[in-house]
C-alpha cells in the first residue's frame, strides 16, 4: 500500500475514505466526553471533576464535535464521495483536487477542534457560541469560530463540488427520476448547505470580531443587538439539521430498499413531495429554536405554523420507508436492523418534536432534559445508527470484504437496548423539570436514580458502538471476501468490482430505458 | 513531488486501460488546508494569547504554504479542463451571496430595532465619492461583457486590451476605497466606533475583499490572455464572478452610504 496515494489522493473513493476514518475518529473521541458526562452525573456532587469548566469542555466538545466533525463529514464527506459518483455512473467528481480540499480541511477543522484539551482557556461556548457569554468568556472563543469557519468552508466547497457533478457527469441515460434516492437527498443538502452555511459562518466570524478586533455587533452599549446572533445562528443551524436527516434517510432508503428487494414506494411523492418540500420550508422554521428569546408573536405563531407544516413531507419519507418494506422479502441483516432502528427512533423522536413546535409547550420545557432526549432520539442517534448501518451495507463495496454478522447484530442490539435507556428516561426527567446543561443537580436530588440508569444505558450503547468499529476494523484487515454485489441490487455502484478501480468501470457505464436503481429482480 | 500528472490524459485512456492501478494523487490541497491551520493557530496567538512571537511564526509557516498551494494548484490544473466551471461558479456565487444577505439582515435587524440611529460618534458620510467608484465599477462590468464578446468574435487584440482596462478599473476602485476608508479613520470614524461603524467598514471591507478576489482571477488569466490562448469558458466564468461582485456594490452603495 502506498501510503502517499492515499494521503493526497485526489480520488473519490479514497476522500471518502480519509473521511469516514476522520468522522469515526472524531465519534469516538465525542463519545468519550458524552460518557465522561455521564459518569459525572451518576451521583450528587463532584463525581469525577470537581471542576465545572472542565465539564463545559465536555459538553462543548461533545457537541461541537458530534455534529460538525462525525454526523456532517460522514454523511456529506464519506458516503456523498463514495457513492455519488458510483450512484451516477461517473469516474469521479467534476473537481478531483477540491474535493481533496474538502476533506483535508475537514481534517483541519477537527484537529482545531481537538486542541481544545491542550489549551490554556479552552472554548467554553457549547456547539451554540451565543453572546454575550461567547464575548465576556475567558475562553478561546477564536478556536471555535475558526473551527466551524475551516468546516463550513469545506462543505461549501463540496456542495459546489457535487452539485455539478450530478448535474454534467451522469452515465447516458440516467435521467433525473433514475436518481437513487440517497442522491436526491444529498444534494438537497448541500443546497442548504450552500444557502446556510455562509450565514453561520459570518455569525461565529463576527462573535470573534466582537471578542478580539472591537467591533460592536452584538454589544447593546454602541448600539448592536445581542439577538442578531440567535437569528442568524439559528437560520443556519436548524437547517442543519436537515443537513443529516437528508443523506441519513438516504441512506436508510439505500438499505430498505436493497434488504426488502423492493422498488421505493411512491417515488416521485418521496423526492419533489418530501425532498423538495424539506427543501422549501427549511429556511423558515428557526425561530421555534428562540420561543424564549423574546420574539415578536406574529413571528412565533407564524415560524409554528411553518414547523408543524414541515412534518408533512418528513412524514411523506417516513411513509416512503414503510411502504417500501410492505410485500418485500426483508432479510434481517445487520444494516437492515440498523435502518428500522432508524425507523423506529425516528418515529418516537419525530412525535416527541411535535410539542416542542407549540410555543406554549416551548416555555415549559425549554432548556430542559426532554429537549435533549428529543434531540438524540430524532436527530443524533437515528442519524448515527444511519451512518452505521450505511457502513455495514456498502462495507463489502469499499473494503471488498465481509464484515461479521453475529458480531454486528450483537452490537446493534446493545446500542438500541442502550438509546432507549437512556434517553427516554431524559424525556421523562425533562418533563419533571431537570434543567439541561447543569454539572450538578443538588437542587434535583430526587432525579440521582434516574441519572444513574441513564448513566448504565450510555455505558450499554458505548459497548454497542465500540463492537461496531472493531467488527469493520476486523472485517477490513481479514473478513471473508465478498461479492461483488452481496445484496443483489441494481443500483450502479454495486455493477463495478469490489472495491472499485480507479476510474470505477474499465468502460463508462449506461443504463437502458427499463433500468431503474430500484428495479429488483423478483425471485 | 506529486506534479505528476493529475488527468494528463483527460480522456478514455485512465489509470484503468495501464494495466496497473495508478491512483491520481494532488499534494496542494493538503498544504493550503495545514496553511489555514497555522493561520488559525497565529490568530489565536495574536489576539488571545498576546504572543507576538509564536504568531509571526505561526504567519511565516501559514502564508508561505497558502501561496505556494495557491500557485502549484493554478499551475497544475490550468488548461486541464479544472479550472473554473460556469456551473460551479454559479453555485459559489450562491454561498457568496448568502455571506452579504447575512450581513445585511443583520444590520437591518440592528438598526430597525434600535432606538436612535445612527448611534453616537457616527460622522457625515462623503456623498461624491461613492458614485465615482459606483461609475467605475459597473464601467470594468461593462469592459469586462465588452471584451468577452470580442473575444467571441476572436478580436484577441480588443479582447487583450478591454480585458486590461478592466482589471485597471478595478485597482482604480480598490485604491479609491482605501483612500475613502483612511479618510474616514483619520476623522475618528474607526471599526469600533459604534456599531454603525462596525457594519459600515466590515461591510465594505467584505466586498473589497471580493473585489481583489476577482482581480486576482483575472491576474491568474494574464499570462494566457498575454499568451493568446485564454480559454472561453475561464473568460465566462471570471467575468460572472466579476458581475457579482458588481451587483453586490449596488446593494453596498446604497444601503451603506445612501441610507
Amino acid at each position: 500500500m502506498n501510503l502517499k496515494e492515499w494521503i493526497f489522493t485526489t480520488d473519490h473513493k479514497r476522500v471518502g475514505v480519509l473521511y469516514l476514518i476522520g468522522s469515526i475518529a472524531a465519534f469516538g473521541i465525542a463519545g468519550i466526553m458524552a460518557l465522561l458526562m455521564r459518569a459525572e452525573l451518576s451521583t450528587l456532587g463532584p463525581t469525577i471533576t470537581s471542576n465545572p469548566a472542565t465539564y463545559n469542555v465536555w459538553l462543548y466538545t461533545h457537541g461541537a464535535v458530534m455534529i460538525l466533525g462525525f454526523q456532517i463529514p460522514a454523511l456529506t464527506g464519506f458516503f456523498a464521495n463514495y457513492c455519488i459518483p458510483l450512484m451516477i455512473g461517473a469516474k469521479d467528481v467534476a473537481f478531483p483536487r477540491v474535493n481533496a480540499l474538502s476533506v483535508w480541511l475537514f481534517y483541519v477543522g477537527v484537529i482545531l477542534a481537538c486542541l481544545t484539551f491542550f489549551l490554556p482557556d479552552p472554548p467554553d461556548v457549547m456547539w451554540t457560541g451565543y453572546p454575550p457569554y461567547s464575548i465576556m468568556t475567558t475562553g478561546n472563543t477564536a478556536m471555535y469560530s475558526f473551527t466551524v469557519l475551516i468546516l463550513g468552508f469545506a462543505s461549501i466547497i463540496g456542495g459546489v463540488n457535487f452539485l455539478t457533478t450530478v448535474a454534467y457527469m451522469r452515465a447516458p441515460g440516467l435521467t433525473l427520476n433514475k436518481l437513487n434516492i440517497f442522491v436526491w437527498c444529498t444534494l438537497a443538502a448541500f443546497v442548504l448547505q450552500l444557502i446556510f452555511v455562509p450565514v453561520l459562518g459570518t455569525a461565529v466570524t463576527l462573535i470573534s470580531m466582537d471578542k478580539y478586533l472591537g467591533t460592536h455587533f452584538f454589544d447593546p452599549a454602541a448600539g448592536g443587538d445581542v439577538l442578531t446572533y440567535q437569528n442568524l445562528f439559528w437560520f443556519y443551524s436548524h437547517p442543519a439539521v436537515y443537513v443529516i436527516f437528508l443523506p441519513f434517510i438516504g441512506v436508510v432508503y439505500e438499505i430498505i430498499t436493497a434488504h426488502s428487494k423492493n422498488m421505493v414506494f411512491n417515488y416521485k411523492m418521496v423526492v419533489y413531495g418530501g425532498v423538495g418540500g424539506i427543501v422549501a420550508l427549511s429556511g423558515v422554521v428557526w425561530v421555534h429554536h428562540l420561543y424564549v428569546s423574546g420574539m415578536a408573536d406574529w413571528l412565533r405563531i407564524g415560524q409554528m405554523i411553518t414547523t408543524l407544516m414541515i412534518s408533512i413531507p418528513v412524514g411523506l419519507m417516513m411513509i416512503g420507508l414503510i411502504g417500501t418494506l410492505y410485500k418485500g422479502s426483508i432479510a434481517f441483516t445487520t444494516p437492515m436492523l440498523y435502518a428500522l432502528g432508524v425507523v423506529f427512533l425516528f418515529l418516537i423522536g419525530g412525535l416527541t418534536g411535535v410539542p416542542l413546535a407549540l410555543p406554549s409547550l416551548t416555555i415549559g420545557v425549554s432548556d430542559t432534559y426532554y429537549v435533549v432526549g428529543h434531540f438524540h432520539y430524532v436527530m443524533a442517534v437515528a442519524g448515527t445508527f444511519a451512518i452505521f448501518g450505511g457502513v455495514y451495507h456498502w462495507f463489502p463495496k469499499v473494503t471488498g470484504k465481509m464484515y461479521n454478522e453475529f458480531w454486528g447484530k450483537l452490537g446493534f442490539w446493545l446500542t438500541f437496548i442502550g438509546v432507549n435507556i437512556t434517553f427516554w428516561i431524559m424525556m421523562d426527567v425533562g418533563v419533571k423539570g431537570m434543567p439541561r446543561r447543569y454539572y450538578d443537580y443538588a437542587h434535583f436530588p430526587q432525579f440521582e436514580s434516574a441519572h444513574q440508569w441513564m448513566t448504565v444505558g450510555a455505558a450499554i450503547l458505548g459497548v454497542g458502538f465500540a463492537l461496531a468499529v472493531l467488527n469493520w476494523i476486523m472485517g477490513a484487515i481479514n473478513g471473508k471476501k465478498a461479492l461483488d454485489n452481496p445484496w443483489g441490487s441494481p443500483s450502479l455502484e454495486w455493477s463495478t468490482v469490489s472495491p472499485p478501480p480507479h476510474g470505477n468501470w474499465p468502460t463508462p457505464p449506461s443504463v437502458s430505458e427499463d433500468w431503474h436503481p430500484y428495479g429488483f429482480k423478483k425471485d | 513531488m506529486a506534479h505528476d500528472a493529475h488527468h494528463d490524459h483527460h480522456g478514455d485512456a485512465h489509470g484503468y486501460d495501464h494495466g496497473h492501478a495508478h491512483w491520481d494523487t494532488s499534494i496542494w490541497p493538503f498544504v493550503i488546508s495545514f496553511g489555514i491551520l497555522f493561520l488559525a493557530v497565529a490568530f489565536s496567538y495574536q489576539f488571545v494569547y498576546h504572543n507576538g512571537f509564536a504568531a509571526i511564526l505561526c504567519l511565516g509557516l501559514a502564508v508561505p504554504m497558502i501561496i505556494a498551494g495557491i500557485a502549484g494548484w493554478t499551475s497544475e490544473a490550468m488548461g486541464k479542463g479544472e479550472g473554473l466551471s460556469y456551473g460551479a461558479m454559479g453555485w459559489f456565487i450562491l454561498a457568496e451571496a448568502m455571506i452579504f444577505v447575512s450581513f445585511f439582515v443583520g444590520y437591518w435587524y440592528t438598526r430597525l430595532h434600535t432606538e436612535v440611529w445612527p448611534p453616537a460618534g457616527t460622522i457625515e458620510l462623503p456623498r461624491l465619492m461613492p458614485m465615482v467608484m459606483t461609475a467605475v465599477l459597473v464601467g470594468s462590468s461593462l469592459t469586462i461583457h465588452y471584451a468577452e464578446h470580442l473575444l467571441h468574435l476572436g478580436n484577441k487584440g480588443g479582447f487583450r486590451l478591454w480585458y486590461l482596462v478592466t482589471i485597471v478599473m478595478g485597482a482604480v476602485f480598490l485604491g479609491m476605497s482605501i483612500y475613502e476608508w483612511s479618510h474616514l479613520m483619520h476623522q475618528g470614524f474607526t471599526i469600533s466606533t459604534n456599531s454603525f461603524s462596525t457594519v459600515f467598514f466590515s461591510i465594505t471591507g467584505l466586498h473589497g475583499s471580493h473585489v481583489v478576489v476577482g482581480l486576482a482571477i483575472f491576474l491568474a488569466g494574464l499570462p494566457s490572455v498575454i499568451r493568446g490562448d485564454i480559454d472561453e469558458g475561464f473568460m465566462r466564468t471570471a467575468g460572472l464572478y466579476w458581475h457579482f461582485v458588481d451587483v453586490i456594490w449596488f446593494f453596498v452603495v446604497s444601503q451603506v452610504y445612501y441610507w
